[in-house]
């Protein structure tokens, strides 16, 4: 303990190169951990918030809101379905609005037929919608008491619906868009404010509700056995199964995995490097009669210190960045992904010093008599 | 040179790990960039192909072409500016589409586009109605030359006469066809997006700049306000997530690029205290600093070309073996070649970091001058 803490005292820039680039990894992977979080809340943490247990798409709408329109033929053979309790409708689009009289900017808009089935299951603040023009907005996106316009196609000055911020959720945007739940007739004036060509405003989806005794997994087999040209999902499969999601997972894995390995790399090849250098002394210790296991100790100890301050640093400059917002994705500091990668990538740090420490194991004390120590 | 050279030829092992930890960063740049092209690519071909110097949106859009609407009056408007001379209306719809030989829940994912100024590929007379061109990444989904896509809810059926490349949309592949086989399939799929004959979503223009105000500024006063002119380059950058996604990884690639100096930096730090000895007997011989420097950086470059060279193979390995539709990862030479570029830029400047340590070797210290 008392050699591996004084190497490290005068070897202060070496050390310090190393604790520092792994600290910049660290940084790294958390951050790239919590864009991916932030950016998958942000594309599908409305159908995580919304209560109804299970969506109905069109097929055609490949699981995307706003790609699906229900007909009303394909409507009534869900609402015919055996074990559905109650169904409503649910639409989504994305609208230019202007917040408070503000600058324009984009809102998606989710319209829900009945309390329950597609508006949020709860709030982090104010209250629910009592009329067609009260919504709930996306926590990170607006306040209580905002009054969002719908900016109408045509000339400026054309009439469209105002809608007045009443209550607030958390993580619920779609499409990386701020976001509003608004009761369904506040919906269809937005949508044919924004085109006055629409003849029907038809659902995207249909929220739907078991009976008691059937589960939602059932009511989904049930809802795709009844029509070819509907596609049930339970809430969290319509969140996991939207387009994107398993790319981003995916692509965001295979980085994770390449970041993870340059870690103990890095760290394998310094301490193996200096291990080297340092045979002759290593050697000498030997001789004299220190243990072979107070060097691999010693060795170890840096590494725990290496990695430990690695990680430190690497969390300290990911912390500020957490409590900033970039641009529509919110970065959150998760203490769970954070003790993983801690915990992790000392594992990994130890594990990579272990060839140094076989180095360290297999030093002779002899050499320093005949003038060798090499390694 | 010759004696870095020998040495790395006759310790290969001591570079080893070096050389397979700049690897590793050098598949993550290969990587990272791909990724990023990739995403680009697939989000904005249909713009890219556009053979026009600006596109036209309605003025409250947001630079959404889903969201603008282009009304007859606004058009006339615009092609009575001075130094416009082509106009064409452009329209764009996202549907499923049902492919021959495929199940009845397997929709192919397609943005229908109708034009009337060909984009680059395209002839310049749009196929006639219910007649498409296909994006060719369509072919993996079984699409052919003469398959009849079935649209939408309402099965609107369209014929595909030939392909057309780097063209797609919002991550999905296209079709393209006249307008009026665009506006029939969105009216007949999409009741609460329907428009009037006439109605287009934006303008695809040619012309020329006259005097100092350009092209955008004098459609965009001419039309007052109602409408918003973006060159294409200003189109492509505007379309959801492409500038956040340049923005995101071009950050992570810069740190990346930082931890490549910082582990060549170590590295050589160390080799050059290692050989500070063997640095002292060659400057007693005669060797100058700058020469033993010129070793140093040589060997960082083979290292950091080593590294890239076996980053290019891993990335088109990668390119190959990823199944179409999955991660949107593409390979192109300048993404590759300018990585490595970047690789060994790094390694030369992580390198730099032992010129005092190679500089303050003193060659009395090889003679026992020094205590």
């Amino acid at each position: 303990m008392f050699l591996a803490l004084r190497e490290m005292s005068r070897a202060r820039v070496r050390f310090g190169l190393l604790i520092c680039a792994v600290g910049l990894l660290v940084f790294l992977i958390l951050t790239q951990q919590a864009i991916q979080g932030g950016l998958i809340t942000g594309f599908v943490g409305a159908l995580r918030q919304q209560s109804a247990p299970v969506l109905v798409y069109s097929v055609d709408g490949e699981r995307t809101l706003q790609g699906s329109v229900i007909d009303p033929g394909l409507e009534a053979k869900i609402r015919g379905v055996g074990g559905v309790a109650e169904a409503g409708w649910v639409g989504q689009s994305t609208f230019t609005v202007r917040v408070d009289g503000g600058a324009e900017s984009d809102a998606a808009l989710i319209g829900y037929e009945h309390s329950g089935l597609g508006d949020p299951s709860r709030l982090s603040s104010g209250r629910r919608p009592v009329g067609p023009t009260e919504v709930v907005g996306s926590a990170a996106d607006f306040t209580v008491g905002s009054r969002v316009r719908i900016v109408p196609s045509g000339p400026a000055g054309a009439t469209s619906p105002v809608f007045t911020v009443v209550g607030l959720v958390k993580d619920a945007q779609i499409q990386v868009t701020p976001t509003l739940f608004v009761p369904w007739a506040g919906y269809e004036a937005a949508v044919k404010a924004a085109n006055p060509d629409a003849t029907t405003v038809l659902p995207s989806v249909i929220a739907a509700r078991p009976t008691s005794g059937v589960s939602d997994t059932e009511l989904v087999r049930r809802i795709n056995a009844a029509s070819p040209d509907a596609d049930a999902l339970t809430r969290s499969q319509a969140a996991s199964d939207t387009p994107g999601v398993a790319q981003v997972q995916q692509s965001f894995q295979l980085i994770f995995l390449l970041y993870g390995l340059v870690v103990p790399l890095v760290t394998g090849l310094f301490f193996l490097i200096i291990t080297f250098q340092k045979a002759a002394a290593l050697t000498l210790l030997r001789a004299i009669g220190a243990r072979s296991g107070a060097l691999v100790r010693s060795l170890l100890v840096q590494v725990v210190l290496v990695v430990g301050g690695g990680i430190v640093i690497g969390i300290a400059l990911f912390a500020p960045l957490t409590l900033i917002q970039l641009g529509a994705i919110t970065i959150r500091f998760d203490p769970g992904a954070v003790l993983f990668w801690s915990v992790g990538l000392l594992v990994l740090g130890v594990a990579s010093a272990l060839v140094a420490a076989r180095r360290v194991l297999a030093i002779d004390p002899l050499e320093a008599t005949t003038g060798g120590g090499g390694l | 040179m010759t004696l870095a050279l020998r040495e790395m030829r006759r310790r290969p092992g001591r570079f080893a790990v070096a050389t397979i930890i700049l690897t590793l960063i050098a598949i993550l740049l290969m990587f990272l960039g791909g990724l990023l092209d990739g995403l680009v690519a697939s989000s904005t071909g249909a713009f890219r192909a556009q053979r026009a110097d600006v596109l036209v949106y309605s003025g409250n859009s947001r630079n959404s072409l889903e969201r603008s609407r282009i009304e007859p009056d606004v058009r006339h408007q615009v092609e009575s500016v001075p130094g416009v001379t082509r106009v064409g209306g452009l329209g764009s719809v996202q549907l499923g589409g049902r492919v021959p030989g495929r199940g009845a829940r397997d929709l192919v994912p397609t943005v229908l586009f109708g034009y009337e100024l060909a984009p680059r590929g395209l002839p310049s007379t749009p196929p006639a109605a219910g007649m498409v061109y296909a994006n060719d990444s369509l072919r993996a989904k079984n699409v052919e030359v003469g398959s009849t896509i079935r649209l939408g809810p309402a099965r609107s059926a369209v014929t595909v006469v030939g392909f057309v490349s780097d063209t797609r949309y919002s991550g999905q592949g296209t079709l393209w066809g006249s307008l009026e086989t665009w506006r029939q399939v969105l009216n007949a799929n999409r009741p609460d997006a329907r428009v009037r004959p006439g109605v287009v979503q934006a303008l695809v223009v040619q012309g020329v700049s006259l005097g100092s105000a350009g092209l955008p500024e004098r459609i965009d006063r001419a039309t007052d306000g109602a409408t918003k002119t973006l060159t294409i380059t200003q189109a492509v950058n505007a379309l959801p997530g492409v500038s956040q996604q340049r923005s995101v990884f071009n950050q992570i690639i810069g740190v990346t690029v930082v931890i490549a100096i910082v582990v060549v930096a170590l590295f050589f730090a160390l080799l050059t205290i290692e050989r500070t000895a063997l640095y002292g007997v060659l400057k007693a011989i005669g060797a100058s600093s700058r020469t033993l420097f010129a070793g140093v950086v040589f060997q960082a470059v083979v290292v950091a070309l080593i590294a890239s060279l076996i980053g290019i193979v891993a990335s088109l390995t990668l390119n190959a073996l990823i199944p179409a539709g999955t991660i949107p990862f593409v390979a192109t030479p300048a993404r590759l070649l300018s990585s490595a570029a970047v690789l060994v830029v790094a390694a030369v400047v992580g390198c730099t970091f032992s010129l005092r340590r190679v500089l303050r070797v003193d060659p009395a210290a090889a003679i026992g001058g020094t205590p």
